[in-house]
């Protein structure tokens, strides 16, 4: 067939030209697919991530369900003034940054003393079965691990059974704060230590280990082979670790304090994301409760930028 | 072999304390097993440490007769399957474009999806969204906000974009368009890591309380665990539990009916768990987070 030339003439002149080409470019061809692939995710941040990240308007406004988000009245930075002022919320941000950096202090160094451990066994049949055991409790809900725990150290629980035996005294450990703290980071131990130690195991096989046959010839014991070897050769992913431990500092899981807490320790207990739950979607105060998850939010993300910033004066950034 | 003395107390010390470290993980297990399976004078006398005494399955009895155990099950079963399901494709429909270096946008979409790993809306947004769509008190309220983690997703991605790239070339000049290179080379050459996002996936939703606790309002359709922990919480489990034999509830304590739904929790996941062991380990560590 012959082409007809003033109509390819007349095409070329337009400006459309170059998305005409473009529609029959192999980058169009392979793009096209993906882009009706990506749809629904797009559709998905935007609803579900996005809208939420508007909908914090209200936190600036006084919420009320027949007037909507968009109806509702401005009130500016009142919702926020009511936090800072008021003692009991200001408790719970108080409570929260306790458990949470306890949580991450007394927590941290868990995982990677497992992993270390681990690393040093030479019998791979005792290192798998460890290895199975202390992987199971992370794939425990909540409230199995709450359920144990509350089992097992109520009044007549077992704790309590063998202690009344040995000293003739039994002791309320979930009705103390104390020990209720003790047992809330007791238990996220035992819950996540082991499956976060996989992460430094992947870490330790990356170390040459001829540097720990040089480091033997060197007369260097096991314990100065883990100072100088090991604990450097993994340090790069306990910064990043240690990184995104800090952008979880404001947030108290609020599964582990709802199946554990109880009135009595209601003092020490009471932390953001059980308030949010309480007063917020029980008490129908959605803007003062908006308010203050978006100041648990922004603060969070403070803390990852700022410890991103000190990581990459170490060279050892996340980005 | 020549091993010093120092070693030798290290490495004794490594296995005692290994060992420890594994039991403590056991433990409570075995107790809840066990009290679950006791009869009633036993419990009461604190006698059940480990082993169960006078053996008795009364407690599962009650359980799956005069409680919806079975139907919450069913229901955690229903949420996790098609959760599961739903959250692999769009999670692949996601991860997939973001590995391919033609895919125009990449870098921003990129970047604006690692921001909300960030920064959230938080709960309260979050639930009026849901709220407007009318997904309260369904399934739905479950499922589409969970659609994608962010996690997972990132893992996938980087595990496609170590895939060599003349497998898509070699593809292409063969003709075969992205969809095609997709579901018959790509998906096929990753599916112990799909197996592994798929774990996560199945333990999220198994385990899902808090959104089941604010989403959904009937107490037909609630899921094991908000139901257990009802039970758990329940000051007089017993009174609860609608059933026509008294003489049943003789050999009953509360404390047994308690451990007796929580080891209804474990026993399915100590099923599953070490079939899906050696896949769990290996998605942890492709993933490694790129920012």
């Amino acid at each position: 067939m012959k082409a007809n030339p003033a109509k390819e003439v007349r095409l070329q002149t337009r400006s459309s030209v170059r998305a005409r080409r473009f529609w029959q470019t192999q980058r169009f061809k392979t793009n096209m697919p993906l882009w009706i692939m990506f749809v629904p995710v797009v559709v998905f941040y935007l609803v579900f991530k996005y809208a939420p990240m508007a909908g914090l308007v209200i936190a600036f406004k006084n919420y009320t369900f027949f007037e909507g988000v968009w109806g509702s009245q401005w009130v500016g930075f009142d919702n926020f003034r009511t936090l800072f002022t008021q003692a009991q919320s200001l408790q719970i941000i108080r409570n929260t940054l306790l458990l949470s950096v306890l949580s991450v202090l007394i927590g941290f160094p868990f995982p990677i003393m497992l992993a270390v451990m681990l690393n040093e066994v030479r019998r791979k049949w005792f290192q798998k079965s460890v290895q199975t055991l202390v992987y199971l409790p992370h794939f425990f809900s909540w409230v199995i691990v709450g359920g144990l725990v509350v089992t097992i150290f109520a009044q007549s629980g077992v704790v309590n059974v063998v202690m009344e035996k040995l000293t003739g005294h039994s002791f309320a450990f979930l009705f103390h704060e104390g020990s209720w703290v003790a047992i809330f980071l007791g238990s996220g131990i035992w819950k996540d230590a082991g499956f976060s130690a996989i992460i430094y195991l992947a870490a330790l096989t990356s170390i040459d280990p001829s540097l720990y046959e040089a480091a033997s010839m060197d007369g260097a014991g096991k314990w100065k082979q883990i100072r100088h070897i090991t604990l450097p050769g993994i340090s790069p992913t306990i910064v990043i670790m240690l990184i995104l431990a800090m952008g979880r500092v404001m947030e108290v899981g609020f599964d582990q304090v709802y199946v554990l807490q109880n009135s009595i320790v209601s003092g020490i207990s009471e932390v953001i994301s059980t308030y949010i739950y309480a007063i917020g979607l029980q008490g129908g105060q959605f803007s003062l409760t908006a308010a203050l998850g978006m100041f648990e939010s922004l603060v969070a993300f403070i803390l990852v930028l700022l410890t991103n910033a000190v990581a990459r004066r170490f060279g050892k950034g996340l980005w | 072999m020549g091993t010093t003395r120092e070693e030798r107390i290290f490495y004794a010390f490594n296995y005692v304390l290994l060992t420890l470290a594994g039991i403590l993980c056991l433990l409570p297990l075995l107790h809840l097993a066990s009290l679950s399976l006791s009869g009633k004078n036993a419990v009461l006398s604190g006698f059940v440490t480990l082993w169960p005494q006078e053996i008795t399955f009364e407690s599962y009895k009650l359980l799956f007769a005069g409680t919806p155990v079975l139907r919450s099950l069913t229901n955690s079963v229903l949420i996790t399957v098609v959760g599961v399901v739903m959250s692999m494709v769009v999670t692949i429909c996601a991860a997939y474009p973001l590995s391919r270096r033609e895919f125009y946008g990449r870098r921003w979409l990129t970047l604006a999806i690692v921001f909300t790993m960030l920064f959230t809306g938080g709960l309260i947004p979050t639930y009026l969204v849901v709220n407007y769509l009318g997904l309260v008190n369904s399934y739905g309220a479950l499922w589409l906000p969970a659609l994608v983690s962010t996690y997972n997703m990132m893992i996938m991605r980087s595990f496609f974009e170590n895939i060599p790239e003349e497998l898509a070339e070699a593809a292409r000049i063969d003709g075969s368009g992205e969809w095609r290179l997709l579901l018959r080379i790509v998906l096929p050459l990753s599916l112990p890591m799909l197996a592994t996002i798929g774990l996560f996936y199945a333990v999220y939703y198994w385990n899902s309380f808090f959104n089941v606790m604010i989403y959904i309002n009937s107490p037909e359709k609630l899921n094991l665990t908000v139901l257990i922990q009802q039970m758990v919480r329940s000051q007089s489990v017993l009174q609860e539990i609608n059933t026509m034999d008294t003489q049943q509830v003789n050999n009953i304590t509360p404390e047994g009916i308690k451990a007796a739904g929580i080891m209804i929790m474990i026993v399915p996941m100590l099923v599953v768990y070490p079939l899906l062991q050696r896949y769990f380990v290996k998605g942890v560590t492709i993933g490694a987070i790129k920012g």
